[in-house]
């Protein structure tokens, strides 16, 4: 029972799945038999069992004070996570003295004794014995699977590296997280991933140029991965899941700097469900966890190492959404920039990164051209991250229902319906521009009266030439 | 040894008369004052004793009881010093009882004898008992507006003694306004340069009493155009003018020189202005607020947002309702405050300029920042305007050359008078006063414009509540062409862009 859910994707979804044997039984030549008369781990006969079997003390080792990315990463590297939790009880495994300069998370099992011995955690950079209790002290006070069988139940499941279900791309990531907690299906990963990332304060333009992004990727089979922050990331997330009800579409993925059940920023508790129902959300935040300010940049680096092309949409000079960027570049991962209006502060960080070399794409047919996948040939052959099969379908099913971004056909008709406007929508249209515009400015640019500007205004958003958010008018691209 | 003269004495905007009443009696001497004076009015003993002795009169060494009657009202201020003094001369026998008979007396003493201007003289004219009153000689033309035939005024109180025992006659009134200087008409509509909307905004709003609520960043002429709005409005009526005297005076506002206030005023108060300051009250001196200064004309509310929201919401049940009752354990008083708001504030805490995505601010502070706004207080502003600074070609522009000429606040205002007279015509003294069950008798559609108003509500851009404020809205505008009848697409499409959305409330519901 690994997630208690009805979307179980392994035992059914993925060929790879149970049948190859359990990687975390494997190293080590630990054994296991005497593991069940001390903590009830192993002694099971059932493989596929045992890793489920090891899940709560994945997860419980996340949860030690000071065991962050790093330090968990290390040791899941060398010992299973039900040796590392027998060698914690035995007090063969202690708390690493660890990096200076972290703030620590306190230990959190959610049980009454282990919140009483949060108190005397101080700083992580102080040494082990000042900073609380030790992992042993902690290990002997709580019972890893009585604490996990609950975040079980409520579908989260983990899964580390060395499980047949962890992250095929990130695998090999130089940082790559030592435990990820999940919900709702891993096997959208396995489709070709795509980063839309961008700013919380993005324009009226930038979002819905995610949206469309994010809508197009998604109904093109590709999983869109975002941090679903407000903004840029929300919208490509609430794109990709307007054609979740497509049977060709990609769920999305939401990487959270918070726990996986704690929806953040709350705005989007809403969003976050619906990507846990289409999709999945994986963090390294033990859930139940708010989110730290540092895991901000961390979770950025895992949305850069799940990705085959990273996308900015907007970003503000010195933004979050650049530091993913980075990660990519760090990791040799493709990166692409939209452009943006040069006098748009939304658009400062990434047209800087444009500048700095990145290329520039308009839309999803542009990242898929990237990705050398041909949509609209039919010769798909998305990178082979994934044995071919079961979820890949005919690409001419992908186009979703509502109708696609016009730079895909390159349509002739740009600038067509704006050609048969008349004189006054012309000078409407031509004074608002492509920067929000306030309906004032119309007015003083056109020396049309209040009433025939603001009519004009309606006729035109009504034929979608322009659009309004609150009180600003912008264009909206000729379609 | 016993005298009574009649005084009054100021709360809220009206005076109450008052009998100042003084007992001279044998016995160690002594100065007592019954009849809850608060301390200003305890003090006078030493200003009259102080006055009567630098005037030559005699400090009587005497026991003396002053009661100022009724004693059920708590008195306050300095203007009781005379009537005081007068009775304590009757009652020693240093004026004849007879001679002081048939007259009232307001006026604060000056140690050498002098007779000080107080604040309210309007009112508490109004309100003394008396054939005829004495007054400061300083206050004498205000004093004349109410009653121009009664009112006396002496300079001093050695000079009002001789008057009194007939040595001297009294002095003749100069109630002429010096030189008609006509009220500063304040600054013109044409400085403005481009806004069209915000013109147009100013312009209904003077025209229909809307009140008008301007958002756009620093520097994009909200201040500016709502320094013009009280220059549009009609001067006021004498009847008005006298009440919005009145209330200066008894606030101790500074009055123009031809005392009669003929203009709209316009308070702008500071955003750090207290509740009390601005609805009226006080602890003794129940004293007009800024709200009621600014009756029959303009409050200003500048830099809204950062007004406290607490005193922002005491504002919402007087727009309602043209008055204001100010409660106090002593007292009740009914302040009046028919205002027209115009109020301006920044779009969010940084002043963005660009519209979305090009503001700086936390995404938390731009909401707290909104909220201070209620959305009752919002959903009051008839007119929601949005502007921003003028296109740089707009500002430079010469005003011979490619620039439209722009109309100066004499041209609107006589369309504004215009407009306003139509809406009288209806009984009605603006089109924002107009009843809803009015509303179709007054501003019917024409079919577009009923059209266009049920796909809005439809899309739920516009709340019921909105909809009967766009139609008064959408009737100034028609008013102001001067165009009776059905109410046409263009009126409610112009009322409607005069509402915009800010702080993404849709109508004033967030």
């Amino acid at each position: 029972m690994s997630a208690g859910r009805g979307d179980q994707p392994e035992p059914a979804d993925r060929p790879d799945g149970r049948d190859q044997p359990d990687r975390d039984d494997q190293p080590d030549g630990h054994d296991h038999g005497d593991a069940g008369d001390q903590s009830g781990v192993g002694g099971h006969p059932d493989r596929s069992d045992r890793a489920d079997r090891a899940a709560p003390f994945a997860a419980a080792l996340a949860a030690l004070p000071g065991a962050g990315p790093v330090v968990l990463e290390q040791i899941l590297r060398d010992w299973t996570p039900e040796d590392a939790w027998r060698r914690i009880l035995d007090g063969r495994l202690a708390r690493p003295r660890p990096p200076t300069g972290l703030v620590e998370e306190q230990p959190d099992f959610g049980l009454p004794g282990a919140s009483r011995s949060r108190s005397g955690s101080g700083p992580y950079a102080v040494g082990a014995s000042e900073a609380g209790p030790s992992w042993q002290q902690v290990a002997r006070r709580v019972d890893p699977r009585a604490w996990w069988a609950r975040h079980a139940a409520a579908g989260i499941g983990v899964t580390w590296a060395g499980r047949p279900d962890y992250p095929a791309a990130l695998v090999d990531d130089p940082e790559r997280p030592g435990v990820l907690f999940w919900r709702g299906d891993l096997g959208h990963l396995a489709r070709p991933c795509v980063a839309v990332v961008g700013t919380r304060r993005a324009t009226h333009d930038g979002r819905s140029v995610a949206f469309e992004l994010g809508r197009d990727l998604a109904a093109a089979g590709i999983c869109v991965v975002s941090g679903l922050a407000l903004g840029i990331d929300g919208a490509a997330h609430a794109g990709a899941l307007s054609v979740a009800s497509c049977s060709s579409a990609t769920g999305p993925a939401g990487i959270a700097a918070s726990g996986v059940d704690v929806p953040y920023p709350r705005r989007h508790a809403g969003l976050w469900e619906q990507v846990v129902s289409s999709g999945v959300m994986l963090s390294e935040t033990l859930p139940g966890r708010p989110p730290h300010a540092w895991r901000f940049p961390a979770r950025n680096r895992i949305i850069a190492g799940l990705a085959a092309l990273v996308v900015v949409v907007e970003s503000h000079a010195g933004g979050g959404s650049l530091i993913t960027a980075d990660a990519a570049i760090a990791r040799g991962i493709e990166v692409r920039v939209v452009p943006g209006p040069v006098h748009s502060s939304a658009s400062a960080g990434s047209n800087q990164l444009l500048y700095d070399g990145p290329g520039p794409v308009r839309n999803a047919q542009d990242v898929l051209d990237a990705l050398g996948i041909f949509n609209d040939s039919g010769a798909t052959s998305p990178r082979p991250r994934t044995p071919p099969g079961s979820r890949q379908s005919h690409p001419g099913a992908r186009m979703p229902p509502a109708p696609g971004p016009a730079g895909r056909q390159g349509r002739p008709d740009l600038g067509s319906r704006a050609a048969s406007l008349g004189r006054e929508a012309t000078a409407v249209l031509d004074a608002v521009g492509w920067q929000p515009t306030l309906l004032s400015q119309v007015v003083d640019r056109t020396g049309l009266s209040v009433g025939a500007a603001s009519q004009t205004l309606d006729t035109l958003e009504a034929t979608g030439l322009v659009s309004r958010e609150e009180s600003w008018w912008v264009r909206s691209s000729d379609r | 040894v016993l005298a009574s003269v009649p005084s009054a004495i100021l709360i809220g905007v009206h005076g109450t008369p008052i009998s100042v009443e003084v007992h001279v009696s044998p016995g160690i001497p002594s100065f007592t004052v019954v009849g809850l004076p608060d301390a200003s009015c305890r003090e006078a003993r030493d200003r009259v004793r102080a006055a009567m002795l630098s005037s030559g009169l005699q400090w009587p060494q005497r026991r003396v009881t002053v009661n100022l009657a009724p004693t059920g009202v708590r008195k306050s201020g300095a203007g009781l010093d005379l009537p005081i003094a007068v009775a304590l001369l009757a009652a020693d026998g240093q004026l004849r009882v007879e001679a002081v008979a048939g007259f009232a007396f307001i006026g604060e003493l000056g140690l050498d004898g002098s007779i000080r201007g107080v604040p309210g003289v309007l009112p508490l004219v109004d309100a003394v008992r008396a054939a005829r009153v004495v007054v400061p000689a300083r206050c004498a033309r205000e004093a004349a507006l109410v009653r121009p035939d009664s009112v006396r005024a002496a300079p001093s109180l050695r000079s009002l003694v001789a008057i009194v025992r007939g040595e001297e006659g009294w002095p003749r009134l100069d109630l002429d306004p010096p030189g008609v200087a006509a009220d500063a008409a304040g600054p013109d509509l044409s400085d403005v340069r481009g806004q069209a909307l915000g013109r147009l905004a100013v312009e209904v709003a003077a025209a229909g009493g809307h009140h008008l609520l301007l958002v756009g960043p620093p520097g994009a002429g909200k201040t500016m155009l709502a320094e013009r709005v009280p220059g549009l409005l009609p001067p006021l009526e004498l009847k008005q003018a006298i009440e919005v005297t009145r209330i200066h005076s008894a606030a101790g506002v500074a009055l123009p020189p031809g005392i009669l206030i003929r203009r709209p005023p316009m308070r702008a108060p500071h955003h750090s202005a207290s509740p009390v300051a601005l609805i009226g009250g006080g602890s003794t001196l129940m004293r007009p607020g800024e709200l009621s200064c600014a009756h029959h004309g303009v409050l200003f509310l500048d830099e809204l947002g950062e007004f406290p929201s607490d005193v922002l919401d005491t504002l919402r049940q007087p727009l309602e309702e043209g008055h204001v009752l100010v409660c106090r354990a002593r007292a009740s008083v009914l302040f009046p405050a028919r205002v027209l708001l115009v109020a301006a504030m920044n779009a969010c805490p940084c002043g963005r300029e660009g519209g979305p995505g090009s503001c700086r601010c936390r995404d938390a502070a731009r909401f707290r920042y909104a909220a201070r706004v209620s959305g009752p207080l919002l959903d009051r502003f008839d007119l929601r305007v949005m502007v921003d600074r003028p296109d740089v070609a707009e500002l430079l522009a010469v005003e011979q050359t490619d620039r439209p000429m722009v109309e100066s606040t004499e041209v609107v205002a006589r369309r504004v008078a215009a407009a306003r007279s139509l809406a009288a015509g209806r009984g009605m003294s603006c089109n924002a006063a107009l009843p809803s069950d009015r509303l179709d008798e007054v501003a019917p559609l024409q079919p577009a414009a009923r059209r266009l108003l049920e796909t809005r509500l439809r899309q739920g851009r516009l709340s019921a509540r909105g909809l009967h404020r766009v139609r008064r809205v959408a009737r100034t505008l028609a008013d102001l062409v001067g165009r009776e009848g059905p109410l046409t697409l263009d009126d409610v499409c112009s009322a409607l862009a005069l509402r915009a959305d800010v702080f993404g409330a849709e109508d004033g519901t967030r």
